[in-house]
């Protein structure tokens, strides 16, 4: 009797064991490409039968993706993930932490609000050593490693988040078959750029796609190109002192970074549409503009996202691809990358969120959702073999090429500049404003902040 | 006298043409939404829904067959296929994105190392070349076509079949009845005491809770979570019905009191002769009399909570047992928003219960908009 019973629990065991590695997206040892080593090893912390919540900005196909990635921590230690998305998540993140009821790892889309809860107190600080590993095993870790490194409510800086999943922002989106057609080539430094905006207008079109239209976020395009132009222009070490506000805003290094984005955006024959629709045009719309026929643009800077608003069909890589924003080849600072990233925080002592974090420095982690869509990393032990598409191994080259990486400014500044004077001045600017009376008012609401 | 009629039918006239002026103005930006919802992405993006009902003309391009699908025709290779979706009819062609009406139907044009391609009218190409074809990825063909109207219930079918819907129809509704008949109930004890019992402060109250209407229901959200967490009670849909009941308490009893302070007196005073108690009074006499009232709330109240959002992501969480409509609609638009098709669609979907609602109930409304409006109504 108990023999049978014995047999049935192993039998049942074994039947959902099976179920369980069904669910992988790849099944563990089949794909030679994966590290399926760090992924056994992973095993060696048991946490059966314990919970983690996860709350993200991830919802629909996005949400998709990261439970396939949740699913092999959950097979591998037993945990029992749960995974909840909110496309207002900076709302619910503060309102679940303030109310004693936070989930156990946020991942926050920008430092700048996991820092304000860092210094209230809301965020625990990672375990030894987490630092050390991302300066080690990331590409420009020492940068990745400083946008989870906040200051604490002890007054003492900790490592408080985990970056993992990274958005390469400095691309420019073209059609490789217009330039075939127009007989243009993708260029190599900022100022062959230039010559072939100038170049394109001559032939007759029209070079750029710019909208700064994004209802209240109106403007945040714009803080894109001036933050890569920044970089392009200044030293990476002026690029984190006009973040932190040593560098002022109305400094001569910054009119000329915004006025540099003016060359482009404030000529009539530059932009689709004339200089006056830039702000207005929102920017889920202005990539559009390639995909017509005669096209409206050639040329469209935007971060990673942008493909999931072509037109249906758009095949990346055939009918549509990016390239490499360029730096200026006279001036020796290097390949410059702006970017964003998903951070990782523990709030709660949960053991299984500790982990959690574990499991994140496994290439495992990375290499599941590398091996679908809409994923790069920084990660230098992963295989950039993996990547779903040549796109994102593109990408991912950026990435690991960077001589410089920076973080978005705008999502490092206090909110009131980076989300509010910032977005609102480059709407006057793009509107026609001089960019030092732009740049006097956003460093006059910087100055009442203090 | 005649001169007075005239002019008092004319202003009618004016009235009616003022009123039927602003309720077409009203209802323009609904119709064109439920015209949006019928049509799909790329549609939306080109023109807008007033367009519908025309023959679009447009510019886009097809991709010829690749290598694979070659034939060799005596010396020459050729691929051929349909360039035409059914119904579209071309109008001019071309081979670059620069000149893309270049040309005419039916006209043959040479390309590079000796290929020819033709479009005919009817949308069959036909490419041909001297050597076997090496491409890998088909020629774009460009097309100016017009095309006829075109609606498509792929928005709804999108919508409706969505993972979860069905469940998180079920989770709104244990959201919506509790969140509406409980508020009611206490409402109703509430408004009659401040209307007809005599007690020391009932003033104060009344002034109290007319106060509480302007309090922002965000302001109490985190030291409301906070409660429930310390007592216990968490997120889950205790909490919801509390959290939904007291922010709609302050309307529901503000409003109720008004309407029973202007029931007859007479009543309620030969009631208390005849030794009813109050709460005989209550359930005998201002329960039936109030009940256009309650009605009206009851509306106020379901539509409110059905549409809600934000309460019922603090208050309840985003996990898929408990999201309810509003949240998997949200989820349908993707992590950037900008999905106007779904949006559309998710809008006619969410309304069908509250239209069904209002429409049931609609009688009680009118009568009981002008609850507490005038002494007596």
């Amino acid at each position: 009797m108990t023999k049978t019973l014995f047999l049935s629990v192993a039998t049942l065991a074994l039947i959902a064991g099976s179920a369980g590695a069904q669910d992988l997206k790849f099944s563990p040892g089949a794909d030679a490409r994966f590290d399926w080593a760090s992924y056994e090893a992973l095993k060696s912390m048991d946490l059966k039968g314990q919970k983690l919540t996860v709350l993200g900005p991830w919802l629909s196909a996005d949400k998709d993706l990261v439970e396939s990635v949740l699913a092999y921590f959950e097979v591998a230690t037993g945990v029992d993930v749960r995974y909840s998305g909110s496309d207002s998540f900076e709302q619910q993140i503060v309102i679940d932490a303030e109310a004693g009821s936070p989930p156990d790892v946020a991942v926050f889309p920008q430092p700048g609000l996991a820092a304000d809860l860092a210094k209230k107190g809301h965020l625990k600080p990672l375990a030894e050593g987490v630092e050390g590993w991302i300066k080690a095993n990331y590409a420009a870790g020492d940068s990745w490693a400083a946008y989870g490194n906040y200051t604490g409510p002890d007054g003492q800086a900790h490592q408080y988040a985990f970056p993992y999943k990274a958005d390469v922002k400095s691309l420019v989106w073209y059609v490789p078959e217009n330039f075939e057609d127009a007989g243009y080539e993708v260029p190599q430094t900022m100022e062959d750029l230039k010559t072939l905006t100038e170049q394109i207008v001559a032939d007759g079109g029209t070079p750029w796609c710019i909208g700064l239209g994004s209802g209240g976020a109106t403007g945040w395009p714009a803080t894109d190109w001036v933050e890569d132009m920044m970089l392009r222009l200044n030293t990476p070490a002026d690029y984190d002192a006009w973040v932190q506000n040593d560098l002022k805003f109305d400094d001569p290094k910054v009119i000329a970074a915004i006025e540099d984005f003016g060359w482009f955006a404030r000529n009539d024959a530059f932009v689709s549409g004339g200089a006056g629709a830039v702000a207005s045009t929102d920017f889920r719309d202005s990539p559009k503009g390639l995909f017509t026929s005669p096209p409206q643009c050639y040329l469209h800077r935007q971060a990673s996202f942008i493909p999931s608003f072509f037109p249906e069909g758009t095949v990346i890589g055939q009918d549509a691809d990016f390239f490499y924003f360029p730096a200026y080849a006279d001036r020796d600072l290097g390949q410059p990358v702006l970017g964003a990233g998903t951070m990782f925080a523990k709030l709660t002592d949960n053991p299984a969120a500790d982990a959690f974090i574990t499991f994140l420095q496994s290439p495992i982690a990375h290499e599941v959702w590398m091996a679908q869509t809409g994923f790069v990393t920084p990660y230098k032990a992963v295989n950039p073999d993996i990547y779903g598409d040549a796109t994102l191994k593109k990408m991912g080259d950026i990435l690991l090429n960077a001589t410089t990486f920076r973080f978005d400014g705008s999502d490092l500044m206090p909110g009131a500049i980076g989300a509010g004077a910032f977005w609102t001045g480059m709407v006057d600017y793009a509107g026609g404003k001089d960019a030092a009376a732009v740049a006097q008012a956003i460093q006059a609401t910087w100055d009442t902040l203090k | 006298m005649g001169g007075i009629a005239g002019t008092k039918a004319r202003l009618v006239w004016a009235v009616n043409l003022a009123a039927l002026m602003l309720v077409v103005l009203w209802t323009i930006p609904t119709f064109g939404l439920l015209v949006s919802s019928f049509r799909d992405r790329d549609q939306i993006a080109a023109s807008g829904w007033w367009r519908t009902p025309f023959t679009a003309e447009s510019t886009g391009f097809v991709r010829a067959g690749t290598a694979a699908d070659q034939q060799p025709e005596g010396d020459l290779f050729v691929i051929s296929g349909m360039v035409l979706a059914p119904g579209q009819t071309l109008l001019a062609w071309g081979t670059s994105a620069r000149a893309p009406g270049a040309f005419a139907p039916g006209e043959t044009v040479a390309l590079k190392d000796g290929q020819a391609l033709s479009v005919a009218a009817d949308g069959h190409y036909r490419l041909t070349a001297p050597q076997a074809f090496t491409e890998t990825r088909g020629m774009r063909i460009f097309l100016t076509t017009t095309t006829p109207p075109r609606l498509t219930t792929d928005n709804y079918a999108r919508v409706i079949g969505a993972e979860g819907l069905g469940r998180a129809f079920l989770n709104t509704f244990t959201v919506t009845i509790p969140a509406t008949v409980i508020p009611i109930l206490i409402a109703a004890f509430a408004a009659y005491a401040l209307a007809w019992m005599q007690f020391p402060g009932r003033a104060l109250l009344i002034a109290a809770v007319v106060g509480l209407l302007v309090v922002p229901l965000q302001l109490a959200l985190i030291p409301l979570l906070k409660l429930h967490n310390d007592i216990g009670l968490g997120k889950g849909y205790m909490g919801i019905w509390l959290a939904h009941t007291g922010f709609g308490l302050p309307l529901a009893i503000y409003l109720l009191r008004n309407y029973m302070v202007g029931l007859p007196r007479e009543i309620i005073e030969s009631a208390r002769v005849d030794g009813a108690t109050e709460f005989q009074i209550f359930r005998r006499i201002i329960l039936p009399l109030s009940f256009p009232a309650l009605a009206s709330f009851a509306i106020f109240q379901f539509l409110w909570v059905w549409n809600d959002l934000l309460v019922a992501t603090v208050f309840l969480g985003n996990s898929q047992a408990q999201l309810v409509m509003t949240g998997v609609l949200r989820e349908l638009l993707g992590s950037r928003g900008g999905d106007w098709e779904i949006l559309a669609a998710s809008a006619f979907v969410s309304i069908a219960v509250p239209l069904l609602v209002f429409f049931a109930m609609q009688k009680y409304l009118v009568r009981g908009l002008l609850a507490g409006s005038v002494k007596g109504g």
